[in-house]
């Protein structure tokens, strides 16, 4: 059996009702989905990260929420990013941008120099932040900066915040005083429905006024999933708990046969190693882990934390390696 | 069938394990001396055995700089030339001049630094080549990352290339614990496409190379200012700009132009000084060298302390594919004089396309 440790997927099956949920939606496979289902998600939204729901827009996947943002509002503005960030992403934005501007992120501490991204707001611009970072972890905002960033009338600020569930910060609370942020958010990490791919955007008022006729069509096995995961947090934030436990578990592990470990607030870490073909030895004892090589730079791994006795496989396997840095 | 050469050198790598860095000159007899095993059997026998691919031709070196390798396994080749019972670069060289002459398409080197440059030397970016990394030194970015990482290039060879640099490193330098090199040339490596597919992530190369160079081409001409001399070291990406200007710019030397004319080829550190001085105001443009981003101190040694002491830091014009930029975590300077080194420490702009740019810290 292969351990998946390279897609930042959770662990933990979603809980019985959930799955049951998603089964009564294949009953009613030959019908659209249901108003009434989308709204009752969306109020369910709003209560969990405590916005109004008209501030909500929902969608198959967080990715194509931010797709679609790139689309609209890089048109007439510069887009600024940081690197390395969610590859796909950074790649539709180097495809799309009319102008774009990159911040690389340095090891060790891969912080964000928030004077170079305030320097840069001399013209209109779309600022795309993954917040933690991915591959990193690295949480690069805090309230602060983001303030700053929302004052000057120039910005548009976008933070996506994948696994907020996983680091606990959210900017939610500014999008009634601020008009030019929006947040993208997923279900598929924290919640365990990667399989059903949900996401959503939570809108400040500039962002809500270009979004009032974008299509929210999504499929009632996900709406009927989504609404029963929320109706019971609990569940996931046990998960949650039992993840931040086993990464701290591992890191330990990690650092002990001394690999270079950078821990961040995600469901992942990012490690670096000189062991050549460090994931494929790993992927031919069946634990696959994420190369960075391609993407990024040469020697970075992300490793996704897996359930305590998959993490236990991973560690066994890499004891077995000579380790030397 | 596509038809492959192949090249072993018997030698590089032996150095490594009884501490000399290096085989280069007479090294090699006292690396003998010292007990020293070759790495090179291990290295392309694992790379042989990772190949899946029926349609390959080889044609191989004599004895030990291929043969012997190729035929423990079952792929179809022929062996050109001849060899003494001791090589060198000149039988390398002489030997590849032969494939190219059997039409190979593709060439498969195994070796260090120093082999990389005697492969460059004859074939420059004529052929694709594939390097499996079997030196002390391994420098040169146009090495495979391991012989798997070769075996899957070979596996799934693409029709896109990119080019890579070789380097020249001073290995009398080496041996004393000082690293200086020098660029010495570019090999057209094919690109890992297996690498890239069947991911949820896909990889931020999506701008060919090629793309990327014409469009920071593009972008410089139409900022360039007047009666401003524009120093160009070396470099594809600087040569296209150089190109796109209509200028036909050396590809390892540092050039400069002034009002799009070429007004110096290939200058010295005195040659630059000279220039600098005649003119009122003057950039330079410089990439960094793949893999460890030295902008200054490496690739360039041209551009000495003396010369960078007269030009201002906002008059560096660094430029780089969006490929090369993504991978590096930081640019470098180590110009020999700290202070200058310091002056140019700090965040850098990039320029990596048409109007897209990185903001990258130089270290």
């Amino acid at each position: 059996m292969t351990i998946n440790l390279d897609k930042n997927e959770n662990p933990y099956l979603p809980d019985d009702n959930v799955l049951k949920a998603a089964v009564k939606g294949l009953e009613v496979l030959n019908r659209y989905s249901k108003l009434k289902y989308l709204n009752e998600l969306k109020k369910l939204l709003g209560k969990y990260n405590h916005v109004s729901s008209d501030r909500i827009i929902l969608s198959h996947g967080s990715d194509l929420l931010l797709r679609e943002i790139i689309n609209i509002f890089s048109k007439d503005r510069k887009i600024i990013m940081v690197s390395p960030s969610f590859f796909p992403i950074a790649q539709y934005a180097l495809k799309q941008a009319v102008q774009l501007t990159k911040i690389q992120l340095s090891p060790p501490d891969f912080t964000l120099n928030s004077d170079l991204l305030l320097a840069q707001l001399n013209e209109p611009a779309l600022i795309i932040i993954d917040n933690p970072n991915n591959p990193t972890g690295k949480i690069l905002l805090d309230d602060y900066l983001v303030e700053k960033i929302l004052q000057n009338k120039n910005a548009l600020l976008l933070v996506d915040e994948a696994y907020y569930e996983f680091s606990g910060q959210t900017f939610a609370n500014m999008i009634e005083k601020y008009s030019n942020i929006t947040i993208t958010r997923t279900m598929d990490k924290a919640f365990s429905l990667a399989g059903l791919r949900f996401g959503y955007l939570l809108m400040g008022d500039y962002f809500k006024n270009h979004f009032l006729d974008f299509p929210s069509y999504i499929a009632t096995p996900t709406l009927l999933a989504a609404i029963e995961a929320l109706n019971k947090p609990e569940y996931m934030n046990l998960n949650v708990n039992k993840i931040l436990y086993e990464k701290k578990r591992l890191a330990k592990e990690l650092l002990k046969i001394g690999i270079q470990i950078f821990s961040g607030n995600a469901n992942f870490i990012l490690v670096k190693t000189k062991i050549p073909d460090f994931a494929r030895k790993l992927k031919e004892n069946g634990v696959r882990i994420k190369d960075l090589s391609e993407e990024w730079a040469q020697g970075f791994y992300r490793i996704s934390i897996g359930l305590p006795e998959e993490n236990d496989t991973l560690m066994l396997n890499l004891n077995k390696m000579n380790i030397d840095g | 069938m596509k038809k492959i050469g192949l090249i072993v050198n018997p030698i590089a790598g032996m150095g490594g394990s009884v501490g000399l860095k290096g085989t280069d000159g007479e090294t090699y007899k006292k690396a003998i001396k010292l007990g020293a095993k070759p790495t090179t059997p291990q290295r392309i026998e694992e790379t042989l055995a990772l190949i899946k691919r029926k349609d390959l031709y080889f044609v191989v070196a004599p004895g030990k700089m291929g043969e012997d390798f190729i035929k423990k396994f079952d792929f179809k080749y022929e062996i050109v030339s001849s060899i003494g019972k001791t090589t060198s670069a000149d039988d390398t060289k002489r030997i590849i001049k032969e494939m190219v002459n059997k039409n190979i398409e593709l060439l498969i080197f195994v070796g260090g630094d120093g082999t990389a440059r005697d492969v460059y030397d004859v074939l420059g970016l004529t052929i694709p080549v594939v390097g499996i990394p079997s030196g002390v030194k391994m420098f040169s970015p146009v090495f495979a990352l391991s012989t798997y990482a070769a075996a899957e290039i070979i596996n799934n060879e693409s029709e896109k290339f990119i080019e890579k640099e070789v380097l020249d490193i001073d290995e009398e330098a080496f041996r004393e614990g000082k690293l200086g090199a020098k660029l010495y040339g570019y090999l057209k490596v094919p690109r890992n496409e297996e690498l890239l597919q069947g991911k949820k992530e896909p990889s931020n190369l999506s701008k060919p190379e090629e793309i990327s160079k014409k469009e920071i081409a593009q972008y410089i001409l139409e900022n360039i200012e007047k009666d401003t001399l524009y120093i160009l070291g070396p470099g594809t990406t600087l040569a296209t700009i150089a190109y796109n200007m209509g200028i036909k710019k050396t590809l390892l030397g540092i050039d400069a132009i002034f009002n799009g004319q070429l007004v110096g080829t290939d200058l010295n550190e005195k040659g630059l000084l000279a220039l600098i001085k005649k003119f009122n105001k003057t950039k330079i443009i410089v990439t960094p060298i793949g893999g460890n981003g030295f902008i200054f101190g490496r690739a360039s040694k041209q551009f000495t302390p003396e010369v960078l002491k007269l030009i201002d830091r906002t008059n560096i014009i660094v430029v780089a594919t969006e490929d090369k930029i993504s991978r590096l975590e930081c640019l470098r300077v180590d110009t020999g004089d700290a202070k200058i080194d310091n002056n140019l420490r700090g965040p850098v702009t990039v320029i990596t396309g048409y109007k897209t740019e990185t903001i990258i810290e130089v270290k």
